[in-house]
């Protein structure tokens, strides 16, 4: 079925594609959100470990289920093998209004100068397809500020010694410390290094209406029951929608991105309900994450681009990147837990940069969110204590209350063959073709790792620790829900795929505009800057859309 | 160090003898087992997290959450457990020269030692996803059929804070 034409259509309610929708509509554009989860309520998924989107086990709360959809990931032998959405190899990223923004732990950094520019600080290390930016620091902060006062960020201006100058303060001071932090901080101080409270999107007073955190446990991996954790569903896309100009369809699954002889979008064609609809538009926005946007873009390949739109030159899905966590586990006399959500309080930027031995790029150091009971069971276990019997449940028994984590996201470096790709002959519940995903990680990023681990063990020893064990990435591929990098951003259309404003090389009317773009990751959590990237791709995408 | 026995007051043998008149298997109808399975699950969860002071795995009704979710979210390994638990019954007979319920407690421990080590062709993996569903049915929500009267919130501790009533 033919709908009537709107504007644009932007695929996918996320971190980007709700702020992108938002912008748009304010903007005064007609507006169709697709969205292929469903919008949800605390109470459906509730406080349930088993169901949460740290512990899948029992099916994704947030979604895709494991009913419709289905990928293939490359095992160690070199062997495909068929993968649930609730299974980690799937790389699952949530999907419902808000996307990952609406179970996500909330850290919402800035990245860092050099993160933009790695390739001329680090050089170019074999292996790795590792470059700057096409953009810097600089031109992104008023973005990274809008995103921290529009989606709400609390925090404390100035108190990262490494982060580069900001232009207003956070809107809201940082949720107090818990224990683990008051241990941590002073710990981090007499090791000459600088520890600050973590920026998160989360309310540490009432802020938009929406009231301050309660500090319950069930922080990351939840729905927050008093809605104080800012997803693009309590925030832009509600936003978006008071417009009257923005239209939200839940449940919808794009299919392709429709093109014409001149290589430009005409429309969506998604199905719902069963039925196959065609929405036409003056322009698309993909905004499905860093696995689902190059798989839209593979099914729409039209005669113009045979291999996928925007791939002429064979980047769409290519340099899959994700974050090599590393850390460590520490053991206490004391009682460290209480209890008190999110938990993660504290950080350090002192092994994002400059690290020794000509390793190249870091990741920040922090405490753990709280360890939920099974997932402490399964992967707190020091080494020696076996993973079942009597033994292990006295481990759980003495440790649950007395241990800390504290761990990083290790920037990783992009490889080439690290990718996702079509499926040959596997498609989803609605018969459209689905992914499989192969590579590695960079041996740096395995290395880096390992330094960071070190460093996580000396501060958790400073902080009290009577034992200290690690907690290392493994060499597969990367992506998680942190994936990103499947669609460079770049000045050169032959080495990447969308422009410096997020728009298809040579496809005038399709924009790509969420972890896609990122050409590196950074050594932190990345939402804050898909929000930022989405913020500074509307400003320019408004400009050059002429309303109709 | 002993990371295992920290603070460990109250020797097992005698929380035994209290809870040996705890209902077993038949508590409540099964959907997936039968009733041979049954015991043998059982059996396999009293070993993965056995009672001291506090309930193990099969005074917290572990075996229900596995026999549930096998009906559910985890009907993909049904025939895994099929499979798995015949072999592992007819690995026990092979080695042992007795049914796997018939050996005493440390025999049996001996025994899945074995069998997690590797040393009985093929059984790893499935124990390992027994022990995988046992943690998740012992440490998660009573909400699946498991973890009954929140027993292990309770041995750790924080019952309150799994509840959610804290603030």
């Amino acid at each position: 079925m033919t709908l009537p034409p709107v504007d644009v259509v932007v695929v996918g309610a996320g971190a980007a594609g709700g702020i992108v929708a938002e912008q748009l509509a304010l903007a005064g554009f007609r507006v169709v959100l697709l969205e292929r989860g469903r919008r949800q309520q605390f109470g459906e998924s509730g406080h349930d470990e088993l169901r949460s989107q740290r512990t899948t086990v029992l099916g994704n709360a947030f979604g895709p289920d494991d009913a419709h959809y289905v990928r293939l990931a490359e095992s160690g032998d070199g062997q495909f093998r068929k993968v649930l959405p609730s299974e980690g190899a799937y790389n699952n990223v949530a999907a419902c209004v808000g996307g990952g923004t609406f179970s996500y732990g909330a850290m919402a950094w800035r990245y860092l100068e050099r993160d933009f520019r790695m390739k001329s600080t680090y050089g170019t290390p074999a292996g790795s397809t590792l470059a700057d930016w096409p953009l810097s620091y600089a031109d992104l902060e008023p973005f990274y500020t809008k995103a921290e006062w529009e989606i709400g960020v609390s925090g404390k201006a100035g108190a990262n010694a490494f982060e580069a100058r900001r232009t207003k303060p956070y809107p809201m001071p940082p949720l107090p410390f818990n224990t683990e932090a008051s241990l941590l901080e002073p710990a981090a101080r007499r090791l000459g290094w600088h520890p600050f409270p973590i920026p998160m999107a989360i309310n540490s007073v009432a802020y938009q209406g929406r009231p301050g955190c309660v500090a319950c446990p069930h922080c990351v991996g939840f729905a927050c029951e008093v809605n104080a954790k800012n997803s693009t569903a309590v925030t832009a896309i509600p936003r978006a929608l008071a417009t009257k100009l923005c239209e939200l369809r839940t449940q919808t699954v794009a299919r392709r991105i429709a093109t014409n002889d001149r290589g430009q979008a005409t429309a969506v064609e998604y199905f719902q309900e069963g039925k196959l609809y065609e929405q036409p538009c003056r322009a698309v926005v993909a905004s499905c994450s860093a696995t689902e946007t190059p798989r839209l873009l593979f099914n729409s390949a039209s005669k113009l681009f045979p291999q996928g739109l925007g791939n002429r030159h064979d980047w769409v899905g290519r340099n899959l990147q994700g974050h090599a966590y590393s850390g460590a586990y520490g053991l206490f006399e004391r009682e460290v837990f209480d209890g008190l959500g999110p938990a993660a309080r504290v950080a350090c930027c002192d092994f994002n940069h400059g690290l020794p031995n000509g390793l190249k790029g870091g990741a920040m150091l922090a405490n753990e969110f709280i360890r939920l009971p099974y997932l402490f069971a399964r992967n707190a276990i020091a080494p020696g204590v076996p993973l079942w019997g009597l033994e292990h449940k006295r481990y759980v028994r003495a440790w649950y209350k007395r241990s800390m984590a504290v761990q990083g996201p290790v920037q990783e470096m992009p490889v080439f063959e690290s990718r996702v790709e079509l499926a040959p002959e596997l498609t989803d519940a609605w018969g459209i073709p689905t992914l499989r995903i192969r590579g590695h990680r960079h041996p740096n990023d395995l290395e880096v790792g390992r330094f960071i681990s070190s460093k996580a063990e000396a501060w958790l020893k400073e902080a009290g620790a009577v034992k200290t064990f690690p907690k290392l990435p493994g060499a597969g591929v990367s992506g998680g829900q942190h994936q990103a990098g499947t669609c460079r951003m770049g000045d050169d259309p032959q080495t990447s795929v969308v422009d410096r404003y997020c728009r298809i090389h040579d496809v005038d009317n399709v924009w790509v505009v969420d972890g896609s773009v990122h050409v590196t990751n950074g050594g932190f959590n990345p939402s804050l800057t898909i929000q930022a990237i989405a913020y500074w791709a509307t400003a320019r995408m408004i400009r050059d859309l002429p309303k109709a | 160090m002993d990371l295992a026995g920290y603070r460990m007051e109250i020797d097992r043998r005698l929380f035994l003898a209290a809870v040996a008149a705890t209902p077993l298997y038949a508590a409540a109808p099964l959907v997936s087992f039968s009733a041979g399975e049954a015991r043998l699950v059982e059996a396999l969860c009293d070993q993965i997290i056995p009672a001291d002071d506090a309930p193990g795995a099969k005074e917290a009704g572990v075996l229900y959450y596995i026999d549930r979710q096998l009906a559910g979210a985890l009907a993909r390994f049904a025939p895994n457990y099929r499979q798995g638990l015949a072999q592992l019954a007819s690995a026990c007979r092979e080695r042992t020269g007795r049914e796997f319920l018939s050996l005493p407690f440390g025999d049996q421990t001996a025994f899945l030692k074995d069998v997690a080590s590797g040393r009985a062709p093929g059984l790893d993996a499935f124990f390992r996803m027994v022990v995988d569903h046992t943690m998740q049915g012992f440490y998660g929500s009573p909400a699946h059929g498991g973890n009954r009267d929140e027993a292990s919130w309770k041995m750790l501790g924080v019952t309150g804070v799994m509840e959610g009533h804290q603030h």
